[in-house]
């Protein structure tokens, strides 16, 4: 099969995910009649965030390799953004190229490193290697340590990024890129035996296969995803810190994507959407019904959460396609 | 989206003031939600309190404060400083407790040609190279305060001196600044895990090294923390104990009389004795139930501050306030405060001591003044 | 370093040790026989030092406090699996992440909601607050010696109720094949329930300990949750003598880490570097030593065999 027909294919099959994207296009048109720029903010986020996800998923959901330190590669690619300035080299496109070398360099070491396990014991070491990271960057007083380091906004020849709205095209073409990317990926025959190996990884090797090097490809792979969302999250935020390696920041994109369904191709990114606007209206509806609790929003986040197991099997997009399923 | 307003608007509307006198908005940005919630909480209470002070107004025209919480994540900050840039439109950005956070809004805030007022946090670039001349604190540098403990340890005589703080910048900054001002022998330098909770091997190596003197940065959960282990382990016999930013009205309630006697530096105390101080601390025990931090007390300054420039700008008008603070003379519960060319404040540094008040309630008592007017050493690298 | 100081450490590395160890037994058993990966446990620590700080300012005595926690813990464990995690158990690993995150938030919400924002006031009965010479002229606090002695004696107690009991043998066999459990006629229900009581009141009986040590507060439990994970997968999933290993070793080498490493790096390198990377290297030690484990050996030291 061609790349054009796959990607024909690819998105006939996820209708969901092409019609978020397009929402995604839209939103600032949306934005700007109400006159809210600052929703653009928002809607950033969750697509970075969004494409952080889609990087995980493709190893947590269709290689079945549970990562708990994906934060580090997001980290490490926004500082390769932040560093590169700081040794005064500005040009926008290169801190995306070192990001993704970087990020994959080191998704190959800690790929190769943590691959010999599974299960619990591979989510776990993931997590060391992660945390490593995060140890070594809060004490890097040159870099800015705990406090971090401002970033100005690189030099995107030939766009200027001095309208967010440019800035906001850019991450989206962003996310568009890595969703046909991994579209291509999916229904290549890496994805298929990635998929094959999650099920039945002898059987794969009986095959004369070697699933090690199908997982370590996964694992780079994703790790440069996760690099280039990075990379677009430091132009964004225009500062960088340890914050974003910090574990709960691995969780959170684990929670985000089982929230919007494992191993689906939009599930990450619905999950961004409903992660992000929970936390976002939460708060509200709290202050709506009960005031003086507005701050311990968290006491209904979580049994949500838990709801979203319990009673969506298969996260939103299971939950959605059943829904669509009893209405045909 | 997050709005937690006090409806202020009402009240000052009744009240016969300039015929045709905008709305002077706040944002107030703090940590409300999550394990630092307490902090945040504190704030929002002192800015509500002073609020009520000013009859709902700041400088005479009608007021409205927007509250939004941080999460302590720079991310979320950042996206909430531009919505109250762009979407509310506020005159001044006010709040936040963490330097990383500050430094994360620190540039859409200023570039926006808004104001952008630091309650708490105090990061050495934002006073020296990366100064902006919409930034203001009205806290202090990190460095002053342990500037003062450096200054205090010298003068007693204090031959040698045993250091230990958090392994984050903000523990580097204080060690910078005590020993800017300490010129005897530092015994060691012991950088901990920054969110330590049991500091017993390290206090076993202090006990071996039997120093004169301990000076110790451990902010927040890991002072409480380290003052119980200190208090547990007997260190009282080996050591004298100094701290800054460890032993405050926060940590006091829960360690009591645990940590009586202990000595620290701060630019604030609740028994300063000014009149705005006896007001703001005696209605803020009234109405929450215990004693301010000093969280509260520079929160409540901040919005002291912005009346004060609203009402000698005679409007929100961001030149025009600019103006009115950095030209000092800002009535705050420190008394009135001088600005600096870097526009943080010049302000004394007090030593204070743990006490019970006549309550029996723990709190901290100022017993001397170790700077007057102090300066912090940034300011020269500062040109706007 | 003098011999008494070296000394003085290890014994504070084991009481480090054997806190972890407490929260760490639980869990192993639930990861390993039940397969269920619990990310709540953490809040276990906490619900037992709140429960033991609230009851103790209530009562006026540190012991009546503890002994009503006690059962407390023990009673929130059961409750939580009869009311939630039994549900969970078939489903797969990341809805079980998913929904015990989901409990963390809740947990930590509810007693910041219950107890406020503020850290709980928690201190030692005067009885308890002295001192014992471990060598000459060498004092440590009782309490330490307190806590090292009943992780110890709990650590014996699981070690008996596991290896010599006929409950014991039906949670070895539990963890090992759980169908062949049932087929045996051994309730597995019954014993999940009790297994994850338990747990949750060993972990509480930690949060006890660690009440009138550090600050009790919400979210005290998840830095240990984090390290106690680490114990569980360096003595293997499913094994207790793995566990307790695990937790000595990783409390030994915490503690001389954060206090060697910079002392050692000081001795080839400037004083600035070595107080640099002393403290971030001493950080990492935990995972460093996990990672080396599992390089060499990917399930563990102890894996239960089977």
């Amino acid at each position: 099969m061609g790349v054009f027909s796959i990607l024909r294919d690819g998105l006939a099959r996820n209708r969901l995910l092409g019609l978020i994207l397009a929402g995604f296009a839209l939103f600032p048109v949306l934005s700007g009649i109400m006159d809210e720029p600052f929703w653009n903010d928002l809607a950033m986020r969750i697509m970075l965030l969004g494409m952080a996800a889609m990087g995980l998923n493709l190893v947590l959901g269709y290689g079945g390799m549970v990562s708990f330190g994906h934060a580090a590669f997001v980290g490490i690619g926004a500082y390769c953004v932040g560093i590169s300035q700081f040794y005064g080299f500005d040009n926008g496109w290169a801190h995306i190229a070192i990001s993704l070398a970087a990020c994959g360099l080191l998704g190959l070491v800690i790929g190769f490193l943590s691959l010999r396990t599974t299960g619990i014991y591979f989510i776990m070491i993931t997590l060391a290697f992660a945390q490593m990271l995060y140890f070594l960057f809060v004490s890097l007083e040159t870099y800015g340590g705990d406090d971090g380091m401002s970033i100005d906004r690189a030099d995107f020849m030939p766009i200027d990024l001095w309208d967010p709205l440019r800035l906001y095209y850019l991450i989206w073409a962003g996310l568009v890129i890595v969703s046909l990317l991994l579209m291509v990926i999916v229904r290549s025959r890496f994805g298929v035996v990635l998929e094959a190996i999650r099920g039945n990884e002898s059987r794969v090797e009986a095959m004369g296969l070697v699933p090690l090097h199908f997982k370590i490809t996964g694992y780079v792979i994703s790790a440069m995803i996760c690099g280039l969302a990075g990379a677009l999250f430091a132009s964004w935020q225009e500062y960088v810190s340890p914050d974003i390696m910090h574990w709960s920041r691995s969780g959170e994109l684990m929670i985000i994507i089982i929230l919007g369904g494992i191993g689906t191709m939009a599930g990450p990114l619905i999950g961004a959407v409903a992660f992000l606007l929970l936390e976002e209206w939460l708060p509200e509806l709290m202050h709506l019904v009960a005031p003086a609790y507005a701050e311990n929003w968290m006491i209904i986040f979580g049994p949500v959460l838990i709801g979203v197991v319990l009673f969506a099997r298969g996260g939103l997009v299971g939950l959605l396609a059943r829904i669509g399923g009893r209405r045909s | 989206m997050r709005n937690f307003t006090i409806a202020a608007l009402a009240a000052a509307a009744l009240t016969a003031g300039p015929a045709m006198a905008d709305t002077v908005k706040v944002g107030y940005m703090t940590t409300l939600s999550g394990s630092a919630g307490i902090i945040g909480k504190q704030m929002q209470n002192a800015v509500n309190l002073a609020m009520e002070h000013t009859g709902g107004t700041l400088g005479g025209q009608p007021a409205e404060v927007i509250f939004v919480d941080d999460q302590r994540k720079p991310d979320v900050a950042k996206q909430l400083a531009n919505r109250l840039v762009k979407s509310e439109r506020v005159d001044v950005v006010a709040g936040v407790i963490w330097s990383n956070l500050l430094m994360a809004i620190h540039k859409p805030v200023t570039r926006s040609g808004t104001l952008l007022i630091s309650s708490n946090a105090g990061p050495s670039p934002l006073a020296g190279k990366d100064c902006h001349e919409n930034f203001f604190s009205m806290s202090w540098q990190n460095d002053q305060t342990p500037e003062g403990m450096g200054k205090y340890m010298e003068e007693a005589g204090i031959k040698s001196v045993y250091l230990m703080a958090p392994n984050y910048q903000a523990g580097k900054d204080m060690m910078a600044g005590f020993k800017r001002h300490y010129t005897g022998e530092v015994a060691a330098e012991v950088y901990t895990k920054l969110g330590q909770s049991d500091f017993q091997a390290e206090l076993s190596t202090l006990r071996a090294a039997k120093p004169e003197a301990t000076f110790v940065f451990q902010p927040g959960g890991m002072g409480i923390n380290f003052v119980k282990q200190w208090h547990q382990s007997g260190m009282d016999q080996v050591s004298n104990l100094y701290t800054v930013f460890t032993v405050d009205n926060l940590s006091l309630p829960a360690l009591k009389d645990t940590a009586l006697g202990v000595i620290s530096t701060q630019t604030w105390s609740p028994d300063m004795d000014n009149e705005m101080n006896r007001r703001f601390v005696a209605d803020y025990k009234a109405q929450f139930g215990g004693y301010p931090s000093f969280y509260a007390a520079q929160a409540y300054d901040t919005m002291m501050a912005i009346d004060h420039a609203v009402a000698k700008a005679g409007g929100a008008d961001t030149d025009a306030m600019r103006a009115a603070l950095a030209a000092g003379g800002i009535p705050t519960t420190r008394g009135s405060l001088a600005m600096n060319t870097n526009q943080f404040p010049i302000q004394n540094v007090y030593i204070r001591e743990a006490v019970l008040d006549a309550d029996g309630v723990a709190t901290t008592k100022i017993t001397g003044t170790v700077f007057e007017n102090h300066a912090d050493v940034y300011a020269k690298d500062c040109s706007f | 370093m003098s011999f008494i100081l070296l000394l003085e450490q290890i014994f504070n590395g084991l009481q480090f040790g054997v806190t972890l160890f407490l929260i760490a037994a639980g869990l192993t058993l639930i990861l390993g026989i039940m397969d269920f990966v619990f990310l709540a446990h953490g809040a276990q620590v906490m619900i037992g030092a709140y429960a033991a700080a609230s009851l103790t300012a209530l009562t006026g005595h540190f012991y009546l406090g503890i002994l009503l926690a006690i059962p407390i813990t023990f009673a929130s464990g059961y409750l939580l699996e009869y009311l939630l995690i039994r549900h969970l158990y078939r489903r797969n690993h990341m809805d079980q992440v998913l929904a015990t995150f989901g409990l963390i938030l809740f947990f930590n919400e509810l007693i910041r909601i219950g107890f406020g924002p503020a850290a709980l006031f928690s201190s030692l009965p005067p009885s308890l607050s002295g001192f014992v010479n471990i060598l000459p002229d060498t004092p440590y606090p009782l309490f330490r010696l307190l806590v090292i002695a009943v992780g110890l004696a709990c650590a014996l107690g699981i070690h008996l109720l596991v290896s010599r009991t006929r409950m014991g043998a039906m949670v070895r066999a539990g963890a090992n094949n759980e169908t062949m459990t049932a087929a045996l006629g051994v309730n597995i229900r019954v014993l999940r329930r009790l297994v994850f009581a338990a747990g949750a009141c060993l972990a509480g009986v930690a949060g006890m300990m660690l009440g009138p040590l550090t600050a009790v507060e919400p979210g005290m439990g998840e830095p240990l949750l984090i390290l106690s994970l680490v114990v569980i997968i360096i003595g293997g999933i499913g094994s207790v003598r793995g566990a307790f290993i695990a937790a000595i070793l990783i409390g030994i080498v915490d503690t001389m880490g954060r206090v060697l490493l910079p002392v050692i790096l000081r001795s080839f390198m400037g004083q600035a570097a070595a107080d640099g990377a002393g403290p971030a290297l001493a950080s990492m030690m935990v995972y460093i030593l996990m990672s080396l484990v599992l390089v060499i050996r990917p399930t563990g030291l102890f894996p239960p065999k089977g």
